[in-house]
């Protein structure tokens, strides 16, 4: 063909063309190449076949990267506009070679031969388990420390001074029939020598107060002992905590207060706290006291005897006496003190019925908690 | 003490009903116990005579019994079925009864307890109108045994619920020491119900007043004024001991004591009214305290001069070795400190807790010294605990009674012997030196409030106060309280508020917050590591046990602790529990043994006390940690013989392990060396313990171990058992340094390994000193990972030796080095060869 000067001048419009062909051509490729490698791909079934595939399709010498030079030829818009084509193409592919390895890889291994039973049991494992005492003891330390309570520590073996006659429990008062006691055999004649083994954790408050001035928050946890035979309900062995508070003003609606906080917080529900009257000889008032039914929540049922109330304890305003027995001012201070057994409350909460458990060491018991 | 409701209705003027009253008086006063209702009110129940008693013919157990119920039976009964006139015939199972009996008969329309209705029946083909009633019947107690047998005098036809007893509310109340002198009466009961219910009290106790009527040959002499601080004796002539009337009798019993006669049952009664034990004595069987005058004897001459002596009561100590026999029959032995009631030549009664069998009142009585006194408490108690007899009278003597309330006791029980055994007063002696008065106390008003954090207005705490018998005079923000004598008991402001605070009511007072200082709470360290142990241990797999503080001789004995000294409790509950606990080994024993029957595996510890006497009063209480395994032998019947196997290194890993735990890195093992101060070296195998001692400090921190296979089989348990004791002060004071991080290794460390032969004799931590020494710092650590045992008595050991530097990457020759040092310095043993 030849080209005359008076022709009109086509070559712009040829160039637009041809670059537009080539584009049109590049697509196709991009489209046929991915296509046929896709095919290529699916039914390949050993590795090695797939790695040559690999190296067709994706590698250095591949179709793709001849393409890729030809792309230096369009102008920068076209070769973006191409090179996004090329570059899905080339994941799209990539992709479909993983998948094809991963099931290349999971045809060579039989799952089914490994298949297991999933109901059959696991192998126990062995860890240890804390006495539901301790586990109880704990959860009220850490309730009343978050109350800014101190842990005071005492002897289990007591002189009676502290056990009896500093809780303004002389000797021969009615009182101390309250409290059968283990005596301990001692080798002084001298009357105020005598041991025993404590009857209650009192003589630790006492102990505290003779080296400690008001204000203070104490509690005072820890393992007491009664002559007393053994039964399902009984123990001569068994462990008491008690609470110490004392200050310039402090009430019985105090104490109200903070039994209906502890045990509120123990047994996580609202608790109501009601105080019957009583007598200890170390404080005055004295009272019982008894909390709103765990289980009921006061409305009545067989846990409270359809009562609404469940006895837990002890409590009063220290007697004017025990702190003067502690080297303070008669009417200085005021303060509480309440006690309780933690086997009862164990025994509330986990719903144990024979306090005998407690100290039997036997780990078909221990090991539920 | 049992109260009856109607008794203190009457007393109290209450109108409340009873279970009201059981609730005012819990949540005011004392805790009731039990509520129990007695008495009967059935009509259509009435008492019926057995006429005839047949055999059923068509049941073997049965009886056709046929009965009298007299006129009052209900006429719409048929007639001719039921029986002939006022006769039934009634099936019956019992076989207690005869002909003659009186019984109770529910006829047909009664309705007895838990809503049963009498019907017309047909038994086995036998016609039966009714029913004859066992107690439990009639919902008077629990007793099935048989019919309910009448007394013989109970008229036919009447109703039978009368005879029962009169209806009436039984309470039981617990009243505590303070108030034993006044509330364990039914004059102090209801004075307190008077109180909760705003009525008066129906009793004048004030106009108790003893007649002066002087008895002329009668005295009373107190050896010692503080053994007794009153006496009264009233002697009365005229007596008939007879039973007593149907009312007293449902009294005493429907409190809980039984009906002697009408004289002893007075002074029972009186007790119960107003808490005041009072004891009758037989003039006429008491030798040297015969009246002259009997009234059944026409007076002759020489009795009447006699009458000019005078005789004695005297209230004294025994003699040391003195004897009575007192009314229960049995004959005790005086201590010099128990006080007697005597005349000039023995004792007669054991004072205020029982009379003397000699002196007591019987049917033939017809003059009586009657006693009211009051005892000092402390010797009442001591005589009482001393001789074992814990009478009510001891019981009420012993808590401190009001001397005034013996002059009203005398008077009621005077008024009573007259109205019911038809006595006459001779005469009063009443010697009362010390008259006790009444008291006051000041009462500020706002420490009042300020104790119970309530305000109560002056005008209720005065109301209050008065309703209780106190007297009250109010002045500026205080009162004056004049305080009865009958309530020994309130002695401080204290005393007032708390009856303030009771009856105003607990539940009325508001719960407040405390107002406190904001301040965390001091830390106790050693309940801190307490809890860091036992949480250690259960990670560990060991469940934990609580064990008695004590064990027996035998128990000790067994385990090779028996000359240990021990604290011993003076009255054990059972020789197994006679001794405070110096070790926590044999109760854990115990655990072990017991375990076994269900368990292969065994891993538990005790955190506990144990009590070591000292030169102190008090014994030396350690806080010991003991752990003890029992690891599942699979049948091999206890015969490990591959050292390795032994709980021994179980025990061993959670020592080391709770160690780590604790941040000490320093502890080691060493030869058994232990004074028997601390663990007893016979507990132990011979050559499986160890002492467990931290680097730099003499005294071992703890012991482990298997036990002694003596000692095992002594309490009969049959497979290997490692223990490990730990002092949890010492380990705690050891603790308490901080652990620090230790930067991650840059270079390279490498392992090597290394074998042997040794002689049994060779200890691996010789061989671990000898490797690390000869590494230097190169070496890092030394892990035994194999051990052979040889039939001759040697060993093969092989090691992981872990090489390498802080500062660099070693090369192989540094390392080869290193190894061949070790190599050099280990051939160096003579009992030692390097594997190659």
């Amino acid at each position: 063909m030849v080209f005359t000067a008076e022709a009109p001048n086509f070559r712009p419009i040829l160039i637009f063309y041809l670059v537009f062909f080539i584009i049109y051509m590049l697509k196709e490729k991009i489209a046929s190449i991915k296509k046929e490698a896709l095919e290529a791909i699916q039914s390949v079934e050993t590795e090695e076949a797939l790695n040559e595939l690999k190296v067709k399709y994706l590698g250095r010498k591949s179709e793709f990267g001849n393409l890729m030079r030809e792309l230096k030829n369009v102008s920068p818009e076209e070769r973006a506009e191409v090179g996004q084509l090329a570059n899905d193409a080339k994941r799209e592919i990539e992709s479909a070679v993983t998948e094809a390895e991963q099931k290349i890889k999971a045809s060579s291994f039989d799952f089914e031969a490994e298949r297991i039973d999933v109901t059959i049991p696991a192998p126990k494992l062995k860890r240890g388990h804390l006495h539901p005492l301790t586990k109880i003891q704990n959860e009220i330390e850490d309730i009343f420390t978050s109350m800014g309570f101190e842990i005071a520590d005492g002897p289990e073996v007591e002189l009676e001074k502290y056990n009896f006659d500093a809780l303004n429990i002389p000797k021969d008062h009615p009182a101390r029939d309250m409290q059968d006691t283990f005596w301990l055999k001692s080798e002084s004649e001298k009357a105020q020598d005598r041991i025993l083994m404590r009857t209650h954790t009192s003589p630790v408050q006492v102990r505290y107060m003779l080296s400690h001035k008001p204000p203070f928050r104490i509690i005072a946890p820890g393992r007491i002992f009664r002559n007393e035979a053994t039964d399902a309900n009984h123990e001569h062995t068994f462990h008491q905590f008690e609470a110490l508070v004392v200050g310039d003003d402090i009430s019985v609606a105090n104490f109200k207060f903070i039994a209906q906080e502890f045990f509120s917080r123990f047994f996580g529900r609202e608790i109501t706290v009601r105080l019957r009257p009583s007598f200890f000889p170390f404080t005055e008032p004295s009272f019982e006291f008894d909390i709103s039914c765990t289980v009921c929540g006061g409305s009545g049922c067989k846990s409270c005897k359809h009562t609404g109330w469940l006895e837990i304890g002890g409590a009063g305003m220290v007697n004017q006496n025990v702190f003067v027995a502690a080297g303070y001012p008669r009417n200085r201070y005021q303060g509480f003190a309440w006690g309780f057994g933690l086997e009862r409350l164990a025994m509330m909460k986990y719903k144990i019925d024979d306090i005998r458990l407690f100290h039997g060491g036997d780990l078909r018991f221990i090991n539920q908690f | 003490m049992k109260y009856s409701y109607n008794w203190l209705k009457e007393l109290s003027g209450a109108k409340m009903s009873a279970e009201k009253a059981v609730e005012e008086i819990t949540m005011h006063g004392f805790e009731v116990e039990e509520v129990e209702h007695v008495g009967l009110e059935m009509p259509g129940l009435v008492v019926g005579e057995i006429l005839e008693i047949e055999k059923h013919p068509n049941a073997d157990k049965l009886q056709v019994v046929r009965v009298d119920v007299g006129p009052s039976l209900p006429a719409s009964l048929p007639n001719g079925e039921r029986g002939k006139g006022n006769i039934l015939q009634i099936v019956c199972g019992a076989h207690n009864i005869s002909v003659g009996d009186k019984v109770p008969v529910a006829t047909v329309g009664t309705k007895l307890p838990g809503d049963f209705e009498i019907k017309e029946a047909e038994i086995r083909g036998v016609k039966s109108f009714g029913m004859l009633c066992a107690e439990d019947e009639l919902g008077l107690g629990k007793d099935h045994s048989g019919i309910l047998l009448l007394d013989k005098s109970a008229k036919v036809g009447t109703p039978a619920g009368e005879l029962l007893g009169e209806k009436d509310t039984i309470l039981d109340i617990k009243v505590l020491p303070d108030r034993a002198h006044d509330a364990v009466s039914h004059v102090g009961m209801a004075r307190e119900i008077a109180a909760l219910g705003g009525t008066e009290t129906d009793y004048d106790y004030d106009n108790l007043i003893l007649p002066k009527k002087k008895a002329k040959n009668l005295g009373v002499k107190i050896e010692k004024a503080e053994l007794c601080e009153r006496y009264i004796a009233v002697a009365m002539k005229n007596i008939q001991v007879t039973s007593s009337p149907q009312w007293l009798k449902n009294r005493l019993e429907n409190c809980g004591i039984r009906s002697i006669n009408n004289v002893v049952d007075v002074t029972n009664y009186v007790m119960l009214e107003l808490g005041q034990p009072l004891h009758a004595f037989d003039l006429a069987k008491v030798s040297g305290m015969q009246f002259p005058i009997s009234n059944d004897q026409f007076p002759n001459k020489s009795q009447i001069s006699n009458s000019k002596k005078q005789t004695e009561i005297i209230v004294r100590n025994a003699k040391k070795g003195e004897k009575i026999t007192i009314l229960d029959g049995s004959v005790k032995e005086l201590s010099s400190e128990d006080i007697v009631i005597a005349n000039e030549k023995e004792a007669l009664a054991l004072a205020g807790v029982m009379g003397g069998s000699v002196s007591g009142v019987s049917d033939s009585t017809t003059q009586i010294i009657l006693e009211a006194a009051t005892f000092h408490p402390t010797s009442i108690r001591r005589t009482r605990t001393r001789h074992n007899l814990p009478t009510d009278a001891a019981l009420r003597f012993e808590k401190g009674l009001d001397p005034n309330l013996a002059e009203k006791a005398a008077v009621r029980a005077i008024e009573l012997l007259e109205h019911i055994a038809g006595a006459q007063v001779r005469g009063i002696v009443d010697e009362y030196t010390k008259k006790k008065k009444p008291w006051t106390i000041k009462l500020d008003l706002s420490y009042t409030n300020k104790l119970l954090g309530e305000n109560i207005p002056e005008k209720t705490s005065k109301q209050i106060l008065e309703a209780l018998g106190f007297g009250v005079k109010a002045s500026k923000k205080e009162f004056i309280v004049n305080v009865p004598t009958f309530r020994l008991d309130a002695l401080t402001q204290e005393d007032l508020i708390e009856e303030i605070g009771r009856i105003y009511g607990y539940d009325k007072i508001k719960a407040i917050a405390p107002h406190a200082r904001v301040q965390a709470a001091p830390v106790n360290e050693k309940r801190m590591f307490a809890r860091k142990l036992k949480g250690v241990m259960a990670t560990q797999g060991f469940s934990e046990v609580y064990n008695y503080s004590f064990y027996g001789q035998k128990e000790a004995n067994l385990i090779g602790m028996g000359s240990v000294k021990h604290l011993e409790l003076e009255t054990p509950l059972s020789p197994e529990l006679a001794l405070v606990r110096v070790s926590l080994v044999p109760n854990m024993l115990k655990n072990v043994k017991e375990n076994l029957k269900n368990f292969k595996d065994i891993k538990i510890f005790e955190l506990g006390r144990e009590f070591w006497i000292d030169q102190d009063l008090l014994p030396e209480e350690k806080m010991m940690l003991v752990g003890a395994i029992v690891a599942d032998q699979k049948g091999k019947k206890g015969q490990i013989n591959k050292r390795e196997e032994s709980p021994f290194f179980a025990a061993k890993a959670a020592v080391d392990d709770l160690m780590a735990q604790l941040g000490i890195t320093d502890h080691y093992y060493d030869t058994f060396n232990g004074s028997p101060l601390d663990t007893p070296r016979s507990v132990w195998h011979e050559s499986r313990s160890a002492e467990i001692k931290i680097e730099g400090i003499e005294k071992a921190v703890g012991y482990l171990g298997e036990i002694n296979p003596f000692m095992l089989a002594n309490v009969d348990i049959h497979t290997r058992v490692a223990m490990f004791e730990l002092d949890m002060e010492a380990l705690r004071s050891i603790s308490s340094e901080q652990s620090e991080f230790e930067p991650l290794r840059k270079f390279p460390v490498v392992s090597r390994d290394i074998a042997m032969v040794v002689d049994g004799q060779v200890r691996v931590d010789d061989i671990l000193k000898i490797m690390q020494s000869a590494g230097g710092n190169l070496v890092l650590d030394v892990d035994l990972f194999d051990i052979y045992d040889f039939a001759d008595g040697t060993s093969s050991y092989a090691f992981h030796i872990l090489i390498g530097a802080d500062d660099r990457t070693l090369t192989s020759g540094e390392i080869d080095g290193v190894m061949e040092k070790i190599t050099q310095e280990l051939e160096k043993k003579e009992d030692l060869q390097i594997r190659k």
